[in-house]
C-alpha cells in the first residue's frame, strides 16, 4: 500500500486509527446466541450449587480422602524405598518374600561358610596330617589329666585321597585341625 | 431574616442528588446478594458489549472472545456475593475481564486464526475513511478490511500490558485512573505504558499516518 504521508490534508494519527476499532461490533444474531448460551451456563451453575451443609460435607470428606491420598503415596513411597534395603542384606538367591527364612537360616550358613573357608586355608595343613596313617588321641588324654579306662587306642585314618571325602567331612577336618582332638564327629 | 432563610434551607428537604452509575449498578449488585437472580441479567446487558469489545481486541479472535466474555460474567455471577462494594462494580467486573484473557493469553502458545468482526456501517462512512480512501485512491471497501487487518496485527504485535492499556484507554476510552485501578498500576505507569505502546503502533501502521 502506497504511503499516505505525502498528501498534507491528511493529519491522521494514530488515535484516529485506533478509534475505527469502536465500530467493529457483533451482530444482534451473535448476541441472540451469546445470551442464550450464557443463560444456559448460569443455570448450570445454579444447578450444580449444593446448599452450604452438603458443601461443608463434601470439604471435610475431600478432606479426608485427600489424606487417605496421602498416606497411600506414603506408604508406597516407604515400600520402594525399604525393598532396595531388603534387598541388599538378603543373600544371593534368597528373595524378600523369604526373609524369615532369611532371619533362621543366616547364622548357621555364615559358620559353615567359615568353617568352610577355614578347612580350606588349611586344607595343606589337613592334608599333610592325612598323610600320617596313625593319629594318636592317646597324649591329648593324657595332658587332660585322667586316666584312660581303655585301652590304647590307634585311630587308623585311611590315608585317602582328600577328594574321596563327602562335604560332611569338611567340618571334621576343619574341628581336627583346630582342636588337636582326633573327635570325628559325622 | 436572613437568618431564618439559612435556617429553612438547613432544614428543608435535600434534593436527592442523581445516582451515580456506580450507585446504579451496587442497586443492582444488592439485589443479586439479595437472591433475585435475574436482577444479574440486568449487569449482563449493560456490560457485555463493552466486555466482549476489550476481550476482542486484547485476543482479536471473535470465538475466543465470546467465550471468555462468558467465562467473565459467570465468574462475576458466582463472586458476586463476595463483592462489597469497595471498589465500582464496572472496575471490579472489568479487573475479571482482564485477569481472565490475560491467563488465556498466557496459555495459548501460538496465536489463532484471526476473525475479525464485522466493522460497523458508519465507518466507511467516516471522515478519516474517506481521507485515506482519497488518499490513497483505493476502492473503499477494500481499503476498510486491509486497515482492518493491520490494526489488528498490530496490536496482537504488542505485549499483552501494553495491549490492555492501549485498548481500555484508546478504544474503550477510560481515563488512566480507571486503567489503573483495573490493572491494579500507578497512573504513571498506565501512562508509561500508553506513551511506549503508542510509539510502537506508530512504527507499525506508518503507512497510513500523516
Amino acid at each position: 500500500m502506497a504511503k499516505h504521508s505525502n498528501d498534507p490534508q491528511a493529519d491522521i494519527n494514530i488515535e484516529d486509527l485506533l478509534r475505527l476499532k469502536r465500530a467493529e461490533r457483533p451482530s444482534d444474531e451473535f448476541w441472540s446466541d451469546f445470551d442464550r448460551d450464557l443463560h444456559q451456563r448460569m443455570l448450570q451453575t445454579l444447578v450444580k450449587k449444593d446448599p452450604w451443609y452438603l458443601q461443608m460435607l463434601r470439604g471435610i470428606t475431600g478432606r479426608m480422602g485427600q489424606n487417605v491420598g496421602i498416606a497411600a503415596a506414603a506408604a508406597l513411597v516407604a515400600m520402594l524405598v525399604v525393598r532396595p534395603v531388603f534387598v541388599g542384606t538378603a543373600p544371593a538367591g534368597v528373595s524378600v518374600a523369604d526373609s524369615a527364612a532369611v532371619e533362621s537360616a543366616a547364622a548357621p550358613v555364615a559358620v559353615a561358610m567359615a568353617e568352610l573357608t577355614y578347612s580350606e586355608a588349611t586344607s595343606s595343613a589337613s592334608a599333610h596330617d592325612y598323610a600320617h596313617d596313625v593319629i594318636s588321641a592317646d597324649e591329648a588324654i593324657q595332658d587332660a589329666g585322667y586316666t584312660r579306662d581303655f585301652g590304647m587306642e590307634r585311630i587308623q585314618m585311611a590315608s585317602y585321597d582328600a577328594v574321596a571325602y563327602s562335604a560332611d567331612s569338611a567340618h571334621s577336618r576343619a574341628s581336627f585341625a583346630t582342636s588337636g582332638v582326633a573327635s570325628l564327629v559325622f | 431574616m436572613a437568618i431564618v432563610g439559612t435556617v429553612a434551607k438547613i432544614f428543608a428537604p435535600a434534593k436527592e442528588a442523581p445516582l451515580s452509575e456506580r450507585d446504579l449498578d451496587w442497586a443492582v449488585v444488592q439485589k443479586v446478594q439479595a437472591g433475585n437472580v435475574a436482577a444479574f441479567d440486568q449487569l449482563v446487558q449493560k456490560y457485555r458489549e463493552h466486555l466482549f469489545s476489550v476481550i476482542y481486541n486484547m485476543t482479536s479472535n471473535r470465538e475466543d472472545a465470546s467465550d471468555l466474555t462468558q467465562d467473565t460474567l459467570i465468574k462475576a455471577f458466582q463472586a458476586i456475593g463476595r463483592f462489597q462494594g469497595k471498589s465500582s462494580f464496572f472496575t471490579w467486573i472489568y479487573r475479571i475481564a482482564i485477569n481472565t484473557t490475560m491467563t488465556f493469553l498466557k496459555k495459548r502458545s501460538r496465536r489463532r486464526y484471526i476473525s475479525y468482526e464485522n466493522i460497523d456501517e458508519e465507518v466507511s462512512n467516516s471522515e478519516i475513511v474517506e481521507r485515506l480512501t482519497a488518499t490513497n485512491r483505493t476502492e473503499k471497501g477494500v481499503l476498510v478490511q486491509e486497515l482492518q487487518e493491520k490494526l489488528n496485527d498490530s496490536l496482537q504485535k504488542l505485549s499483552p500490558k501494553h495491549r490492555t492499556v492501549v485498548v481500555l484507554h484508546e478504544i474503550e476510552g477510560l481515563e488512566h485512573a480507571e486503567i489503573a485501578e483495573i490493572t491494579k498500576t500507578s497512573v504513571g505507569t498506565v501512562r508509561s505504558r500508553l506513551h511506549y505502546a503508542k510509539q510502537q503502533l506508530q512504527l507499525y501502521l506508518k503507512d497510513y499516518l500523516a
